[in-house]
C-alpha cells in the first residue's frame, strides 16, 4: 500500500531522498486514517485463506449431498434439498452430529458424509489454528495494546501529565502524582521496567505505552496535543532523548509545561534555549543542596523534610548534620567535582583536590593559578595519596569520582585514617544503594533520587522551590526559628506541603466574603473550622501576590483574590482548611465565631429571627 | 519482490475473476420470466451465493482507496442473496406454500438487487484498474 501511494505521488517519483522521505511521511499519515483499526484489518487479512477454504469445503459437501440420490421412509427415490444438506453439513462439520435427518441415509450418501466430515473438521481446525496463531503473534499483540492505549487516552478527559521514561525517577514522579490524584500517562521504551515498577498498584490508573518517547508519533499517541495535557516530564536516562522530547513537546503543544532531566551541561543549556520550563541537573542540584548544608545544617534539614517522599517517616530526634570548620578533600574533579568546588570556594572553605587524570590537574592549575598547589595527582583510593592531601587534619571528604567502587574504597580508606571525618559520597549506579547505606557516608548523592525530589516538588507545589531558594539566603537564626515552628506543628510524619490558591475555583466562599467587603486575614484560614479557639497544625511558608513573594507571611496579612499561599503541616489541616475556603458557614464561623444558615429557606427564616441583632452587630 | 515490474499479479487475477464470475452467475440466475420457477435454477442460486461469499472475503484484504467501497457492495450482494435463499427455504420447507409466482418474484427481485450491487462492484474495479496502472 505504501508502495502504491508513493508511485501515485508525482513529487516522489522524480525527487531526491529528502522528498522521498516526505512522501513516506505522507503515506504514514494516510495509514493512520485507515478504514479499520489495525487489529481488525490484521484479523481480516489473515483470515482470508482459512475462510475461503471453509466456504469451498462447505460448498462441495452441500453440493455432493444434494446431487447424490437417496430414498425416503417409503423407499421412494428422494433428493436432499439445499436446506437439508446445509443443515446436515452444519451439524456434522461442527462435530455436533444429530444423526441421519430427515431420512436414514443410503450407503452412497454415507460415503459422501464420511468424506465431508474429514474435510470440514480439518478446515475448521485450520481456521481456529490460524486465529490462535494470530492472537499470539507479537505484532498483533502490539497492535492490540496500542489501540487499547489510544482508546484509554482519548477517553481520559481529566487533566493529566505525560511522563517519559519509567525508571527510578519516572516511577517516583508517577507515584507522587498518583497519590495526589493527578492522572499520568507513561511512555517507556523498555517493557521490562514495567516489571520493576508496577504502576498498576497506584491509586490512579496509569496507561503505559511501550514505545520510544523520542519519536513524535508516539508522543502524539499519548495525547500530548490534547488540551487537558498539563505538562510533559522527560525523565529518561538519556539526555539526547530528553532533549528530543522537550523540543517535540514545545512544537506539538506550544505553552505546555515541560520539565526535563539533564546530566550534561551542554544539553541543559540547549534545553533552556527554547523555553523549557524547568531543567533539573542532578549535579547542579546537589551542589545547591551541599551549599545549603555548608550555609546552615538546619536549612538542609528543612529541604529534606519538605521535598521528601510524601509518606515517609521522620526521625523525631534527627539532628541536623553538624559540620566542623576546617579543610576538605575533594576526590575526582569531573562534572560533579567542579560544581562542588565552586560552592566551596564561595563559602571560603580550604579544599585539596585529588584527581587521577594529569591533564585535568593541569587544566585546574591554569583555571585557578592561586590554588595550583591544592591539586594532587592520584585517585584517593590508597592511603598514601590521601595522606598527602592531609587526611588526618581534614574535617570532610567528598568521594566524587564517576566510579562507585572507587568512591566506596575512598570512603573506607578515609574512615580508617580519620574515623571522625564527614563523608560525602557520589553514587553513580542505582544498584549500589545498599552498599552506600552500609558505608555510613553522612551524605550520599543519588542522581535519580535528587531528580525525583525536585521534579516532584516542582509539579505538586510550584512555590516550594522559590521558598527553599529564598530561605537559604536567610541567616542561621531565622532558619532555626522556622525549624522550631515546623517541629511544633508536625508529628513524626514528613510534613505535608500544599498550596492554597485564593480564586473562584478553589476558594468560592472566601471570594464571596471578599466581594461582600469583609476582611479575611491569614489567621482565619489557619483556624480550625470545627473548633474556633484551636489553630490548625500548619505553618504558612510563602505568600505570593502579583509575583511578589513574602517569606513566612504575617498572620494578620489580609487576603486578596489571586493570592497563593504555601503551607506545610499535617494533611488533616489541609482538609480542614478547605472547609473554610469553600463553605460560607465554615468561613463565617472562623471569622466571627457565629454559624450562619447556608440554605435558602433557613437563611430567610434566620434573617427574620435575628434581624435586629444583626443590625446591631454589623459583621466586618 | 515489490521492485519487480509486473503488469499483472496473480492475486489481482483471482480477485477480478471472482468478482466478474459473481456478476455473470447472478445475471444468469436473474434472467428469465420474473415469477416462473422454471427459469430460475436453485443450483445457480447456490453457486451465486458461494462465489459472492468468496469474492467478499477476497476483498477483506484489499487496502486500496477503493477497498472499503468494494467490500460494501459485496456485502450488500451477499445480504440480498442470503435473504433470497432464506425466502426460498421458508416457502418450500417451512410454510409449505411451494414456489408460487409471488414467492418466486420475491426471490428473483432480491437477486436482482444483488445483481445491481455486483454491477457497481465491477464498475468500481474497472475504474480502479484504469487509474492505478499507467
Amino acid at each position: 500500500m505504501l508502495r502504491k501511494d508513493r508511485q501515485s505521488e508525482p513529487a516522489a517519483k522524480s525527487a531526491s531522498g529528502d522528498q522521498e522521505e516526505q512522501a513516506q511521511q505522507h503515506s504514514d499519515a494516510f495509514a493512520a486514517e485507515e478504514p479499520f483499526n489495525p487489529q481488525t484489518a490484521m484479523i481480516l487479512w489473515r483470515m482470508r485463506t482459512p475462510l475461503i477454504i471453509l466456504i469451498c469445503v462447505y460448498a462441495i459437501a452441500i453440493l455432493g449431498l444434494v446431487l447424490i440420490p437417496g430414498v425416503d421412509d417409503q423407499g421412494r427415490p428422494w433428493h436432499m434439498s439445499f436446506f437439508h444438506a446445509f443443515y446436515l453439513v452444519s451439524y456434522t462439520a461442527t462435530t455436533i452430529g444429530f444423526g441421519e435427518i430427515p431420512y436414514p441415509l443410503t450407503d452412497a450418501q454415507r460415503m459422501w458424509v464420511l468424506i465431508t466430515i474429514y474435510m470440514t473438521v480439518v478446515a475448521w481446525f485450520y481456521a481456529i489454528g490460524s486465529i490462535l496463531a494470530l492472537v499470539q503473534d507479537p505484532v498483533y499483540q502490539q497492535a492490540r495494546k496500542q489501540s487499547r492505549f489510544k482508546k484509554e487516552v482519548s477517553r481520559l478527559n481529566e487533566s493529566f501529565y505525560l511522563v517519559c521514561g519509567l525508571g527510578e525517577t519516572g516511577y517516583e514522579i508517577v507515584r507522587a502524582l498518583s497519590n495526589e490524584h493527578y492522572r499520568a500517562i507513561v511512555i517507556e521504551k523498555n517493557a521490562d521496567s514495567l516489571l520493576d515498577h508496577n504502576v498498576h498498584y497506584l491509586p490512579e490508573y496509569v496507561p503505559v505505552l511501550i514505545a520510544d518517547a523520542s519519536i513524535p508519533k508516539y508522543l502524539k499517541m499519548a495525547g500530548i496535543a490534547k488540551d487537558n495535557c498539563k505538562g510533559v516530564i522527560a525523565a529518561t536516562a538519556s539526555d539526547e532523548i530528553n532533549l528530543k522530547v522537550a523540543i517535540s513537546s514545545k512544537l506539538l503543544h506550544p505553552h505546555i509545561m515541560v520539565v526535563c532531566r539533564s546530566d550534561i551541561q551542554s544539553y541543559e543549556e540547549n534545553m533552556r534555549s527554547f523555553d523549557t520550563d524547568f531543567v533539573v541537573n542532578p549535579f547542579h542540584t546537589f551542589a545547591t543542596i551541599f551549599s545549603m548544608l555548608l550555609h546552615s545544617p538546619s536549612m538542609h534539614m528543612i529541604f529534606n523534610w519538605l521535598t521528601g517522599a510524601p509518606d515517609s517517616q521522620l526521625n523525631q530526634d534527627e539532628e541536623p548534620l553538624r559540620l566542623a570548620h576546617g579543610s576538605w578533600i575533594l576526590c575526582g574533579y569531573g562534572r560533579f567535582g567542579k560544581m562542588l568546588y565552586r560552592k566551596m570556594l564561595k563559602h571560603g572553605i580550604e579544599t585539596a583536590i585529588l584527581e587521577a587524570d594529569e591533564s585535568i590537574c593541569e587544566q585546574f592549575r591554569n583555571d585557578f593559578p592561586e590554588h595550583a598547589d591544592k591539586v594532587i595527582t592520584g585517585s584517593g583510593v590508597d592511603a598514601a595519596t590521601l595522606g598527602r592531601a592531609g587526611i588526618t587534619g581534614a574535617v570532610g571528604i567528598i568521594a566524587g569520582t564517576n566510579d562507585d567502587s572507587n568512591n566506596l574504597s575512598i570512603i573506607m580508606t578515609a574512615r580508617q585514617l580519620n574515623p571522625d571525618i564527614f563523608v560525602v559520597a557520589r553514587q553513580n549506579m542505582h544498584d549500589n544503594t545498599e552498599l552506600f547505606e552500609r558505608s555510613e557516608a553522612d551524605l550520599v548523592m543519588q542522581p535519580r533520587e535528587i531528580i525525583a525530589r525536585i521534579i516532584r516538588a516542582q509539579l505538586l507545589n510550584a512555590l516550594l522551590i522559590p521558598f527553599l531558594l529564598k530561605a537559604s539566603k536567610q541567616d542561621e537564626q531565622w532558619i532555626n526559628v522556622v525549624v522550631s515552628r515546623m517541629i511544633a506543628v508536625i508529628g513524626d510524619r514528613k510534613p505535608y506541603v500544599w498550596t492554597s490558591i485564593i480564586d473562584e475555583e478553589n476558594a468560592p466562599a472566601l471570594i464571596r466574603a471578599l466581594q461582600l467587603g469583609r476582611k479575611v486575614c491569614l489567621r482565619c484560614l489557619a483556624t480550625d473550622p470545627a473548633a474556633r479557639n484551636h489553630q490548625l497544625e500548619c505553618v504558612a511558608l510563602l505568600h505570593e501576590r502579583n509575583g511578589r513573594k513574602t517569606l513566612m507571611p504575617d498572620d494578620e496579612i489580609e487576603l486578596q483574590p489571586g493570592d497563593k499561599i504555601l503551607f506545610c503541616g499535617k494533611r488533616e489541616a489541609r482538609n480542614a482548611m478547605q472547609w473554610s475556603m469553600q463553605v460560607m458557614s465554615s468561613l463565617n464561623y472562623v471569622m466571627t465565631y457565629e454559624s450562619e444558615p447556608e440554605s435558602y429557606i433557613w437563611r430567610k427564616f434566620g434573617r427574620r429571627y435575628r434581624g435586629e441583632e444583626r443590625r446591631r452587630q454589623p459583621r466586618q | 519482490m515489490e521492485e519487480k515490474k509486473v503488469w499483472f499479479s496473480n492475486e489481482r487475477v483471482w480477485f477480478s475473476f471472482f468478482m466478474i464470475l459473481a456478476l455473470t452467475l447472478n445475471f444468469g440466475f436473474f434472467i428469465g420470466e420474473l415469477d416462473d420457477p422454471e427459469h430460475h435454477n436453485v443450483f445457480e442460486l447456490f453457486a451465486v451465493i458461494i462465489v459472492n461469499l468468496i469474492a467478499t472475503i477476497l476483498k477483506f484484504g484489499d487496502r486500496t482507496q477503493m477497498g472499503p467501497m468494494l467490500l460494501a457492495t459485496s456485502l450488500v450482494a451477499v445480504v440480498q442473496l442470503i435473504s433470497a435463499a432464506i425466502v426460498w427455504a421458508f416457502a418450500v420447507h417451512i410454510n409449505d406454500t411451494g414456489l408460487t409466482p409471488s414467492v418466486m418474484a420475491t426471490i428473483v427481485s432480491l437477486s436482482g438487487g444483488a445483481l445491481l450491487a455486483n454491477v457497481v462492484s465491477v464498475i468500481l474495479l474497472i475504474i480502479e484498474t484504469t487509474f492505478q496502472r499507467r
